[in-house]
């Protein structure tokens, strides 16, 4: 049976494979769907695992979560200095490292950090980290390797090819990578943003980018105390980690108010993803619609295929064959083609999904981790279910048809 | 051996008055031969049509060795026809895609136990004797004769007690009809099957020896 089947199959062979190909796109587009929305789910949320909370000046959260984890570019209002130097000093903090935006390197962004971030970031794969304010770490995706050397670019202004020519860094280390987008940072002293922007220590200009200027002293030493001092430059964000969690809780708790804001990254990520998600369900509604579609399309190609195949299914009858063995055939070959789609479906949606995620990683950092899950066993399992009651309906329609109506043909 | 009697047989298609076929006694002897003749759309499908249990007998009783296919469903006639009937048709009906003997085999291999032991050799003789050369061929780079003959072997797989031919020679030209109808008569009477064949073709008539006439449903000897 299995070999008439065959036999069939092999000689209506390009109908067959277009009527695969057509399932396997239909079904390629919901896999897609939902293996992408869980790859930017996962890789969003492990970007943001380095970080239990940002600080930042009271503004929009989601802006200040954007910019310090995924490094999204936007002028954020700065924070008094001296917040700094309070966490520095606060027994429940087992980490906090300032950073400071707005330069880039050929569209690296150069970030003004402290030692402690490397540290937190998971520490320096080849070279060193931070001794002189005109050292650099590059990410692990940044295309430099120690000893190059480079004039940031003021980020607003780079358009128009505004160089801190009095500015040069010379990249010391690389950071492990850390499947976020930082690996695509270069990380610089923060001490030598200000220089180089003119925000020494005391001569504060809050929140304005409009500053004059300055010159750096690119071998002066790096010093972690000036970061703590008490009349240190605003920043923009402070990334902190706690001893534990209910230090994390304590410190997002204390540093909410009129002076800062304190967020968890996996807070204000809940409220995207509960966007991502309603994306997904319209996403997955077109999706079910194109597979309704086609499953009609299908089946009305399965209706005339049959129904033009009436003499050849009244001749099986006539010499023997039984209605089950013609229903059986009738189904077995539309479940098939349709199984064979589903599966083809399946690798070609997990095929499109890795290719869009490596786009976007390569366009963000953001690690997108496409995997399937156990939930998706659901998702092939009605696939298949709806093509086996489908093929029921031409199946039906075989077995209804008298031998000898279909031999008069 | 199977014995054929037919009583009463009426069948009507709607919208005509008169019936496409009425019988009202026809017998045949086990292992007897008989032509069927008569112009199109004088029933003769028809008639085949029931006497093979393809369609339903309307009325009437058509009796093969005791059993009235009148009495039977159609899941019943077709386990009915699949031990007892070979079939052989104007135009084949072979499958393409498959070989000489795959095609001989496909009736048995269609079957829910598929096919016993010894059906492939049996397959094998019946190629070699209805003299097609290479079992192993596609159907579809057989020539029409060579069709034909695939088709004589297998209805005769498994020997079964009746052999029905729809005008086997019809589509053929005259030598390879010869040949055709010689294969049918001969294993007919080597298996001892009772043989009705409808055609129009004047040297098979001859060699089956015996000819009804059906004009408007109805059979005269």
């Amino acid at each position: 049976m299995l070999r008439f089947i065959l036999a069939d199959l092999r000689r209506a062979w390009p109908g067959a494979l277009a009527i695969a190909l057509i399932i396997a796109f239909a079904t390629a587009l919901g896999i897609t769907v939902t293996l992408q929305e869980r790859a930017l789910r996962l890789g969003s949320a492990r970007a943001a695992d380095a970080f239990d909370l940002v600080i930042g000046a009271p503004a929009s959260e989601t802006q200040l979560v954007l910019s310090s984890v995924f490094l999204q570019p936007a002028p954020l209002p700065l924070m008094p200095g001296a917040v700094m130097g309070e966490l520095a000093a606060d027994p429940r903090v087992a980490w906090a490292a300032p950073i400071g935006f707005g330069d880039a390197h050929e569209g690296w962004p150069v970030v003004g950090t402290t030692g402690a971030l490397i540290d937190g970031l998971g520490g320096i794969a080849k070279g060193q980290g931070f001794a002189r304010l005109g050292d650099a770490v590059v990410g692990a995706r940044v295309p430099m390797a120690p000893g190059d050397t480079f004039h940031p670019v003021h980020a607003e202004l780079a358009a128009e090819g505004e160089v801190h020519q009095g500015t040069t860094y010379t990249v010391r280390g690389v950071l492990s990578p850390t499947g976020s987008p930082w690996d695509r940072a270069i990380l610089v002293p923060i001490e030598a943003v200000w220089q180089s922007h003119g925000m020494e220590a005391g001569h504060d200009k809050e929140g304005d980018a409009r500053h004059h200027e300055g010159a750096l002293d690119a071998d002066q030493p790096v010093n972690p105390a000036a970061v703590a001092a008490p009349n240190a430059p605003g920043v923009p964000a402070i990334v902190v980690r706690g001893h534990t969690i209910a230090d994390a809780y304590n410190l997002r708790q204390h540093y909410r108010g009129d002076r800062s804001v304190a967020v968890f990254p996996a807070e204000v990520l809940t409220r995207l993803y509960g966007t991502l998600g309603d994306a997904r369900s319209v996403l997955s509604a077109v999706a079910i619609a194109a597979q309704a579609l086609v499953a009609a399309a299908v089946l009305l190609v399965a209706l005339l295929h049959v129904t033009q195949r009436q003499r050849q299914i009244g001749a099986l009858r006539a010499f023997g064959a039984s209605r089950g063995v013609i229903f059986l055939i009738v189904w077995g070959e539309v479940a098939l083609i349709a199984a064979a789609g589903v599966a083809a479906g399946i690798g070609l949606g997990w095929l499109a999904a890795r290719l869009i995620s490596a786009r976007i990683e390569a366009a963000s950092g953001v690690a997108m981790p496409v995997e399937f899950a156990a939930s998706d066993l659901g998702l092939v399992l009605g696939l298949l279910a709806a093509a086996g009651a489908c093929a029921l309906i031409p199946a039906a329609i075989a077995y209804r048809q008298s031998p000898a109506a279909a031999l008069r043909g | 051996m199977a014995r054929l009697a037919i009583r009463n047989l009426v069948a009507r298609f709607p919208g005509l008055d008169q019936p496409a076929l009425d019988v009202p006694a026809f017998d045949l002897d086990a292992g007897a031969r008989i032509a069927l003749r008569g112009p199109s759309g004088s029933g003769k499908t028809t008639f085949l049509n029931m006497l093979t249990g393809l369609a339903r007998v309307p009325e009437g009783h058509v009796t093969w060795d005791g059993i009235d296919l009148a009495t039977l469903g159609e899941g019943a006639r077709d386990r009915w026809r699949a031990a007892n009937v070979g079939l052989v048709m104007q135009d084949f009906h072979l499958f393409p895609g498959l070989s000489a003997l795959e095609n001989v085999l496909l009736p048995r291999r269609l079957r829910w136990r598929g096919a016993e032991k010894g059906a492939r050799e049996e397959a094998l003789g019946l190629l070699r004797r209805t003299g097609v050369p290479r079992p192993d061929q596609p159907v579809e780079t057989l020539s029409r004769g060579q069709s034909q003959r695939v088709a004589v072997a297998r209805a005769l797989l498994g020997r079964p007690a009746i052999l029905v031919a729809d005008e086997p020679t019809a589509s053929l030209d005259a030598e390879a009809g010869a040949a055709v109808g010689a294969l049918l008569t001969d294993l007919a009477r080597e298996t001892g099957a009772t043989l009705v064949v409808a055609t129009h073709d004047p040297e098979l008539i001859e060699r089956i020896g015996r000819v009804a006439h059906l004009t408007a449903g109805r059979l005269a000897a």
